[in-house]
């Protein structure tokens, strides 16, 4: 799906099938995030090819651009809500790319809209805190209105950026499952960037490893022992678990 | 490996730092400030004897500052006149009715003696008596105190004067009215007003400008933009080069342009409010959390709907406080623009100053004062809020 030579990533190649909820991980610094964001642009490849649902995101023009954008959901290690504007607002962000531009600047939703986004935020178990401004919320909490915001898209994949990485173990596990619900019941792919192998292996259908910018491993959880983990995160790395 | 800090001294020097008042740069530096302060007290013309020598000038300043004119009283007068004409012609009988003043003589040349007598006025008051000529110029002749009857007599010269026609007015104070505010007072306020809705309309024409071009002054959001770069670099320059020019330089070109009154001052704080606001805005823009930018454009929302949902929520308290601040500032300003014809309070404060009106002075500067130091702290407390 992403080949290339770029000095982050170089001879990244690889292909999800849909469904799939891929995990990738690695050392800070290997690569993850910038893999994630050459998916859909918001970092700019050198070279290579992105391939989504048929269409070549890497050459899209600007409009087909946006439109490929609609269809990919993300969801990041700081959140990204807006602040200072309520949960619901940030949902309904999530539905911008469908808008006409006129009606979005006014700050205007059509009904059907904020049902939905309303419908969203019971999904992922905070309907109470639709009107609470968005930093007024814990991280778990603002991770759930993330997981919302990128429902509003009715995305066919996610890109998850690290989306526990801020949170403890008990949280981390109830965002995941949120997320590991979209994989299983809306048939959403995912593509997930986590620290913790356990957690990889607890959630993911294949792992993909990066070091240094380049995929060590590709395969299934199971595979992973103690000769790869050392292989991908070095000789000296112990294993931390977190249930 | 030695540690540099453990390493034996290589010069003997090094080892002990010279003592601040053996140094040869102190030294140096001591010389070239008494030089540059030297100079400076010559170029500046400092004398300070002139504080000395000119405080008898400014005195009734001083003065007048602990008495402005604020306020007054409508006096209540009773008043009894007689003609006394110049050159032999003799005037008709005085009007009647009220308190009734006759004069020892009717007509008469500069110079004569005259005596006054009045009857019918309150008892025991003081009084003045007036000499009014024919076109209405009075002078003060003499003062006097009723007796119990409300009689009085008073001994005058006949003034040098233009014109034959002359009327002598005897008027006694009865009483006062209430007090009501002054017509200095009246006028300051009416500027002071002006003043402020100036400074409004000149920080509203700096929003109206300054909030769009502020976008383009922001690296963050032209980076990606194309010709980005360009586009930062006029927008700054144009910031950094209108901010560079006194707001008072710009009132008198548009004095110039527009012709002399406010709305020159509205133009000269509006273009200066652009500068200023435009380049504190753009730095506020520039100091946003580029996460939720991130999160927004990754929706496949539009360039505008990403500014719309991911900058504009971030910023308004910052623009809101320096808008606020800005206004603050430019009622300031707004007080001297009037100095070059820009209108507001400024304008008849140099007036007043000119025509040696200390008393009037000092009410627009208080005025000024209460008014300038009430908006500060508003919009303190205002900015505390909203940050």
């Amino acid at each position: 799906m992403y080949g290339g030579g770029t000095r982050a990533l170089s001879d990244v190649s690889f292909e999800v099938a849909r469904g799939e909820f891929l995990i990738i991980i690695g050392l800070s610094g290997s690569g993850k995030s910038t893999l994630l964001r050459c998916i859909n642009r918001l970092i700019e490849p050198t070279s290579g090819r992105v391939v989504f649902a048929g269409r070549d995101v890497t050459a899209a023009p600007p409009q087909e651009l946006r439109e490929i954008r609609r269809k990919i959901g993300m969801i990041f290690q700081q959140f990204n809500l807006v602040r200072r504007a309520s949960v619901l607002t940030n949902v309904l962000t999530g539905r911008l790319g469908y808008l006409p531009p006129p009606w979005a600047l006014a700050n205007y939703f059509p009904a059907p809209l904020v049902d939905r986004a309303m419908a969203n935020l019971e999904r992922v178990g905070i309907p109470e805190k639709a009107f609470v401004r968005g930093d007024a919320l814990s991280g778990g909490q603002q991770q759930r209105v993330g997981i919302a915001r990128a429902l509003m898209q009715e995305p066919e994949l996610i890109l998850a950026d690290e989306p526990v990485a801020s949170l403890d173990p008990a949280t981390s596990h109830s965002v995941l499952r949120y997320v590991e619900e979209l994989n299983k019941r809306d048939g959403i792919t995912v593509l997930c960037c986590l620290h913790f192998l356990s957690l990889a292996r607890r959630y993911g259908t294949r792992i993909l490893a990066l070091k240094a910018g380049q995929i060590v491993f590709d395969g299934r959880p199971n595979d992973i022992n103690e000769a790869r983990f050392a292989e991908i995160y070095g000789e000296d790395a112990i294993e931390v678990e977190i249930r | 490996m030695a540690v540099e800090e453990f390493s034996p001294p290589r010069r003997a020097g090094r080892a002990r730092p010279t003592l601040w008042y053996r140094s040869w740069r102190v030294h140096l530096a001591v010389f070239v400030a008494i030089l540059a302060y030297a100079y400076g007290w010559r170029v500046t013309q400092i004398r300070m004897a002139e504080l000395w020598r000119g405080a008898y000038l400014i005195r009734p300043f001083i003065g007048a500052l602990a008495s402005p004119d604020v306020v007054t009283r409508e006096q209540h007068v009773q008043r009894g006149t007689a003609l006394f004409y110049y050159g032999g012609e003799r005037p008709a009988a005085a009007p009647g009715g009220g308190p009734s003043l006759a004069l020892s003589t009717v007509t008469g040349a500069i110079g004569d003696r005259v005596t006054a007598a009045g009857e019918g006025f309150a008892p025991n008051r003081r009084g003045v008596l007036w000499w009014e000529n024919q076109v209405g110029q009075r002078q003060q002749l003499g003062s006097f105190t009723t007796d119990a009857q409300g009689r009085f007599s008073l001994t005058f010269t006949a003034p040098e004067v233009q014109g034959t026609h002359n009327l002598v007015i005897a008027e006694v104070l009865i009483g006062e009215g209430p007090l009501r505010p002054s017509q200095t007072l009246l006028v300051v306020l009416d500027r002071m007003v002006e003043t402020v809705f100036l400074a409004l309309m000149g920080t509203t024409m700096g929003v109206v400008f300054a909030v769009p071009l502020s976008f383009l002054g922001a690296k963050n959001l032209t980076a990606s933009l194309p010709a980005g770069g360009a586009i930062y670099g006029l927008t700054r320059t144009f910031f950094n080069l209108m901010r560079s020019i006194e707001a008072l330089v710009l009132a008198i070109i548009f004095t110039v342009w527009v012709g002399l009154g406010p709305f020159a001052g509205v133009l000269a704080l509006g273009v200066h409010s652009i500068a200023s606001l435009g380049k504190l805005y753009s730095e506020a823009i520039e100091s946003i959390d580029a996460g939720p930018i991130e999160a927004v454009t990754a929706t496949g929302a539009s360039a505008l709907q990403v500014v719309r949902y991911a900058v504009v929520p971030q910023i308004v308290p910052q623009f809101i406080a320096f808008t606020i601040y800005r206004w603050d500032i430019n009622v300031r300003f707004s007080t001297v623009i009037g100095f070059v014809g820009g209108g507001g309070i400024g304008f008849v404060l140099q007036q007043y100053i000119n025509l040696l009106q200390w008393r009037q002075a000092a009410t627009a500067l208080w005025m000024i004062a209460i008014v300038v130091a009430a908006l500060d702290y508003t919009s303190a407390v205002v900015r505390e809020r909203i940050i």
